[in-house]
């Protein structure tokens, strides 16, 4: 069970928004290919086909949050102690 | 975007919303394509019997019996919005009783990738050519026609006449032999 919670699912904000760009920019690119080439050879099922591997391949690179998307994490301040909160606000960068 | 699922959701929607673009494309690059081509075709022997039509009235109607001969190549029609060609070959001829009459009398169906270049020397028909009463004995201008479907992958699943047609007339006795 630790090791199941161990696995890392989170994405930062940064790593979010590359995720979504990449898998756009990944599916348009074998979408486009896919069309020239199928047209170039006159069969429909192979830009059909083309398009799918382009899905898989952004399905692998986008989906799981690997760690290039939690390069940024969020910079939390740090927990208070207690009620002498007014020192430490001073002392925040 | 946040969790595996969202992002799994949010690129399947993606790719499906291309694909259905690409499908369009596809559509869109061969609608205005010229379906049309040449087709030879001619009758050899016509006879006409006066039979009961029992899937009818019973009544004694015109079954008009003929073998044709038919060229054309159809190789060029097929590109990648052409599934299969469904032909179909029409008579068409007037009667006192009927201004238009329109009887199917031989199809057939040819795939993708199968021989598309047809040379058929007589034929005989698949279907009856009944007439709903006695139109045909003596019959002058009986029309025949190949015309096709077009089944695409995507879009319209247009009616196309070939160029060229035969006429011919029916005899005007009854054949009463046995064939």
């Amino acid at each position: 069970m630790d090791f199941i919670n161990s696995i890392p699912t989170h994405m930062d904000f940064e790593g979010q928004s590359r995720a979504e760009k990449y898998s756009r920019v990944i599916i348009t690119l074998f979408g486009a290919v896919g069309v020239i080439w199928g047209y170039i050879i006159q069969q429909f099922s192979q830009t059909v086909y083309i398009l799918a591997a382009g899905f898989l391949l952004a399905a692998i690179l986008t989906i799981p949050p690997w760690p290039i998307y939690r390069r940024r994490p969020l910079q939390w301040q740090k927990v208070r102690s207690g009620d002498s909160g007014e020192p430490s606000k001073k002392k925040k960068k | 975007m946040h969790s595996v699922l969202q992002r799994g959701n949010a690129i399947l929607a993606y790719a499906l919303s291309v694909l259905a673009f690409l499908t369009f494309l596809c559509f869109a690059s061969t609608v205005f394509l010229d379906y049309r081509t040449k087709a030879d075709m001619n009758t050899v022997k016509v006879v006409v019997k006066n039979v009961p039509d029992y899937s009818a009235s019973r009544e004694k109607n015109d079954l008009g019996f003929l073998t044709f001969d038919l060229q054309t190549d159809l190789s060029h029609l097929f590109n990648w919005n052409v599934k299969q060609l469904f032909l179909y070959l029409t008579a068409e001829y007037e009667t006192p009783s009927n201004q238009l009459n329109q009887v199917v009398l031989w199809d057939k169906i040819i795939l993708r990738g199968e021989n598309a270049v047809l040379d058929f020397k007589n034929m005989n028909t698949k279907y009856y050519f009944w007439d709903d009463g006695n139109g045909l004995k003596g019959n002058k201008n009986v029309t025949l026609t190949l015309s096709w479907n077009i089944i695409p992958n995507a879009g319209l699943l247009p009616n196309i006449f070939s160029h060229g047609s035969h006429s011919f007339k029916f005899p005007v006795e009854y054949t009463t032999s046995r064939m």
